[in-house]
């Protein structure tokens, strides 16, 4: 008996199957416990007129979707969410390569650069946004200062006090906070485009340009697809850094989906309601990861 | 074109780190983000920065009343880190003592004043809360059907110390269920703070008394100083505050005292025709993106001539040694055409959570001994808390007439003496209902102003996308029967 147990914990150890299932375990419990959980809940939520004073759940079918796209500043959210993620990840994508190009060459402080480009990443995201909360101050703005200090202007820019200046401010911080996650993924796709290829375009006579356009950038492709689906998913679904930033405001025009989901749902106490603003870019947002993953997977067996 | 596993990075590759400068980074990026998080010991002020304090010293005595009942178990108590950074100096030895004199253990958690709606509608939604006594400075009432009835801790703090404050009472009750929510007993006036000097440069050196003055001297001494003032028209706490009573003062308002929705008026597109003016005259874009805690910071920076604004500002200004301190004084509510009136600045509302495991007795014994000792409070909190039962602080006029914190002139904070004239509670004429709360939260009337001001929208446009935001929430919670019918 004893042997045969003795046996059989040895087969399960060497089993590779039982293994990955073991090891996989505890992150499958986290992403049930801290993801799948809240999201059905907010499923739930979404279709009862749940409050944050009353735990109740009453059953009203769509009637709180209703009541969310009616609601002016909901549509206000939808177009600054899409605006701020396309704007953002385009600003994302274009300086995440250049930096990648710059980081994979060999130059004295290589080390250094590459860890002050990784810090906006690194640092918790409010306390990164409070020290731009501080840059962007209307009174005290260390921008506005050199920029004066420049000639460049003669009153504070009051950069998070007007709609167009707000928004290019959270586009800002946004784009420089995803930044390094993009360069790193696109370096290691750099890294990983075999050196016969580079070797043969360089032999072939190709400039800079010609090798960026017509040889990088297409081997690049699907890692560059990866980068804007991971910056797309954190932008839509992050409110940090309008929040601390703005609020939303000034007049709603930095709102996004995420701050009005918050401010409906916690600080206004209409629960069900935030739930549903929450949840109203999911489908768009499993479709943008359907097509990007499909586009990757293409381009890599081709 | 690319293998599968091409994104393996080559062990020599230009990329590669080795462990020991793995270690190195991940090393200095931790050091990096423990620097900005490590903040346990020392206590948020209003105006940002962070400071370590003592609790004030001398003022009046605490006093002890034994417990209707026996007291045991725990107590675990959530509030703000008040803006006065010595009140919670007093404050958690004054709980502990509490603690230890009736057989409870006593635990007191302060956020940050913008955390508290989310941690506290969290702990709600749970049904099993991790504290028995929340507190918060806004309104609560959406909470109404998970409290427990404070009815019995008011009428025995009545029975006590005399009857409670309207302006308290239509904080924390609510007419239509008859149901304490909440127990409120104390609250904050917010009176205009002004810089004397600017002020008399234009002939004005008891500052503003009238939305005229403010409107005139304001934009002389903006055109002639450089120094803009700051009624705020952001997303933010003292933007809400600050508006409703511009709106009172000019005879508009949200709702009546029957709780029908009143917003479309002549009286408000005033207000909004006011405040575009004040706006292009004596102000800045800056008022569209302030915090709570902007006004604080303008004024004491010397950016500001006047705000509207709790006195936090200006003690602030003192105890860090500002020069500024001296030349900002006091004004009450600004007289409009039809009234003076502005929103109390901070209404403290303490909730007990109806869920299994809450100790109910203890927090509602910790209240009456809470109440018991509004003297102390105020003292503590450099009289920024006032009393919802004035008899418990009969020295009161006697402190805000001569401040024993030492202010120059001693006299300056002596209109205080006067705010139960012109502070009214958020929702006047009528209760802080739960649509109330919500308006608020998501600051519906700051937008409408601002939209207004800075030419987005006429007026009438403004008010009419405010109003029909403000329909829908009356009708919504008056569907749930937290809102008369009127």
């Amino acid at each position: 008996m004893t042997t045969t147990t003795a046996t059989k914990q040895r087969y399960l150890g060497d089993n590779p199957r039982f293994l990955a299932g073991l090891f996989m375990s505890p992150a499958v419990l986290y992403i049930i416990a801290l993801v799948g959980f809240p999201f059905v809940l907010a499923i739930i939520y979404a279709f009862t007129d749940i409050s944050t004073g009353n735990p109740e759940l009453e059953f009203v079918g769509w009637a709180t979707f209703r009541r969310v796209l009616a609601d002016p500043v909901f549509r206000e959210a939808l177009w600054n969410t899409f605006l701020f993620a396309v704007i953002a990840n385009v600003m994302v994508v274009v300086l995440a390569t250049a930096l990648a190009e710059i980081l994979v060459r060999d130059f004295k402080g290589k080390w250094l650069v590459r860890f002050l480009v990784l810090l906006p990443w690194v640092a918790p995201v409010s306390l990164a946004t409070i020290t731009w909360l501080w840059t962007l101050d209307s009174i005290f703005s260390p921008i506005d200062w050199v920029l004066r200090q420049l000639g460049l202007i003669t009153e504070n820019m009051y950069w998070l006090g007007q709609p167009g200046t707000a928004m290019t401010s959270v586009i800002a911080v946004q784009t420089w906070r995803i930044v390094p996650l993009a360069a790193v993924i696109v370096m290691a796709g750099l890294i990983a485009i075999p050196s016969d290829i580079t070797d043969a375009v360089a032999v072939d006579g190709a400039g800079f340009w010609r090798r960026m356009f017509q040889v990088t950038i297409p081997l690049l492709a699907p890692i560059i697809a990866v980068a804007v689906l991971f910056g797309l998913i954190l932008t839509i679904s992050d409110m940090s850094v309008v929040y601390v930033l703005t609020r939303g405001g000034p007049t709603n025009s930095t709102q996004v989906l995420s701050t009005w989901a918050f401010i409906k749902g916690i600080e206004g106490g209409a629960l069900a309601q935030g739930a549903a603003v929450a949840l109203f870019l999911l489908p768009v947002l499993i479709a943008i990861t359907a097509i990007v993953l499909r586009l990757a997977r293409r381009r890599e067996v081709m | 074109m690319l293998p599968r596993n091409s994104l393996w990075v080559p062990r020599k590759a230009p990329f590669a780190v080795t462990r020991r400068e793995f270690l190195y980074l991940t090393g200095a990026a931790a050091l990096v983000a423990a620097c900005g998080n490590g903040s346990d010991a020392t206590t948020t002020t209003a105006a940002g920065s962070s400071t370590s304090v003592a609790p004030v010293a001398g003022g009046p005595e605490t006093s002890f009343v034994e417990p209707r009942e026996q007291l045991s178990g725990e107590l675990k108590i959530l509030l703000w880190s008040h803006f006065v950074p010595a009140h919670d100096a007093w404050f958690d030895p004054f709980v502990e003592e509490w603690g230890e004199m009736v057989g409870v253990d006593v635990t007191v958690d302060h956020i940050a004043v913008a955390d508290v709606p989310a941690a506290i509608a969290s702990e709600i939604q749970s049904g099993q809360p991790e504290h028995d006594l929340l507190q918060y400075i806004a309104v609560l009432s959406q909470h109404e059907p998970s409290v427990v009835d404070m009815t019995d801790v008011v009428t025995e703090a009545e029975s006590r110390y005399g009857e409670m404050l309207e302006l308290t009472r239509r904080s924390s009750f609510n007419p239509n269920t008859e149901k304490y929510y909440a127990f409120a007993p104390a609250w904050a006036p917010d009176p205009g703070n002004y810089r004397q000097s600017l002020w008399d440069g234009v002939g004005l050196p008891e500052g503003p008394s009238t939305y005229d003055d403010l409107l005139q001297g304001g934009s002389e001494i903006f055109a002639s100083e450089g120094v803009q003032l700051g009624i705020g028209m952001s997303q933010e706490i003292d933007s809400n505050m600050a508006l409703r009573g511009l709106m009172w003062s000019f005879g508009a308002g949200i709702q009546d005292e029957n709780e029908n929705v009143i917003i479309n008026s002549d009286a408000t597109i005033a207000a909004i025709e006011y405040m575009n003016e004040l706006f292009a005259g004596a102000m800045t874009p800056e008022v569209f993106a302030w915090n709570a805690a902007s006004n604080n910071q303008g004024i004491n920076a010397g950016e500001l001539s006047y705000i509207l604004n709790s006195i936090s500002a200006y003690r602030t200004a003192q105890d860090e040694g500002l020069e500024v301190a001296d030349d900002i004084l006091f004004t009450p509510a600004l007289e409009g055409p039809e009234t003076a009136l502005v929103a109390s600045h901070v209404m403290y509302n303490w909730i007990v959570p109806d869920a299994p495991d809450v100790n109910v007795a203890a927090a509602q014994e910790f209240l009456l001994h809470y109440a018991e000792n509004l003297a102390p409070v105020a003292w503590n909190s450099k009289l920024y808390d006032f009393p919802a039962f004035p008899e418990r602080v009969p020295d009161l006029a006697g402190w805000v007439d001569e401040d024993p914190f030492g202010s120059n002139p001693p006299d300056k904070l002596s209109v205080l003496n006067t705010a139960l004239d012109w502070a009214t509670n958020i929702g006047h004429p009528g209760p802080a209902n739960p649509a109330i709360g919500q308006i608020f939260g998501e600051s519906i009337i700051p937008v409408m102003f601002a939209e207004a001001a800075q030419g987005n929208k006429t007026p009438e446009e403004a008010l009419t996308d405010a109003e029909t935001q403000i329909n829908a929430i009356f009708d919504d919670w008056r569907g749930r029967g937290l809102v008369g019918s009127g």
